[in-house]
């Protein structure tokens, strides 16, 4: 999670929330959540799991 | 009880006295509503307030605002961490509580850093970005 906030400080064109997946389970559902962290970019589902950051950057740019 | 052990909230107050800049929590309690199932009596909107300011307490560059339903916030309970007040775009929807609590209290201490501590590789790569990113990550608690 820190990562993506970290993102976000570092860009003003990048948002970041974490979201407790229990307390809003309708949209856990709609984004298949299963597993967490589930990293969701710009609305779409990527991927379950924590990465370093240089693949990380890799996997949100392209998005 | 306690948010954290006695260990626990030296640790996050050595960490808080070294902000380099002040931070709010900027906390959106939503609108009253009966509580959801399964979630016995707890007031989320309550224990939202109370985390924060707790957190609050253990350092004098953090701060935390209450407001029942201000501006871009889609869920509740809800806090963005704002650097200098400044909303950037770090939330954290729902009540961090458990492990989760490590997540606020490190989306502080980075808020709070003058410069990002990104990999140059990364920050550059951000500088170049032309569109808007919104990075959204389902957690649990445990």
């Amino acid at each position: 999670m820190l990562l993506a906030y970290r993102f976000a400080l570092a860009s003003e064109r990048v948002t970041a929330t974490a979201i407790e997946a229990n307390e809003f389970p309708q949209l856990a559902q709609e984004l298949e959540v299963w597993a967490v962290p589930r990293i969701v970019v710009d609305g779409e589902p990527r991927w379950d799991g924590a990465v370093p950051e240089p693949e990380f950057l890799r996997r949100v740019l392209g998005a | 009880m306690a948010l954290l052990h006695a260990e626990e909230e030296a640790k996050v107050r050595e960490w808080f006295a070294e902000l380099e800049r002040p931070v709010e929590l900027s906390v959106a309690i939503g609108p009253e509503e009966t509580p959801r199932a399964g979630s016995g009596d707890t007031d989320f909107g309550a224990e939202m307030v109370r985390l924060c300011e707790e957190l609050a307490a253990l350092g004098e560059g953090v701060t935390c605002r209450v407001e029942e339903r201000p501006e871009g916030f889609p869920r509740f309970p809800a806090v963005s961490i704002r650097p200098e007040g400044r909303d950037v775009g770090v939330r954290y929807d729902g009540l961090p509580w458990g492990y989760e609590l490590g997540s606020l209290v490190g989306a502080v201490v980075e808020a709070g850093r003058a410069e990002p501590t990104l990999r140059p590789e990364s920050r550059a790569a951000l500088e170049e970005l032309d569109r808007d990113l919104a990075l959204d990550v389902f957690v649990t608690p445990t």
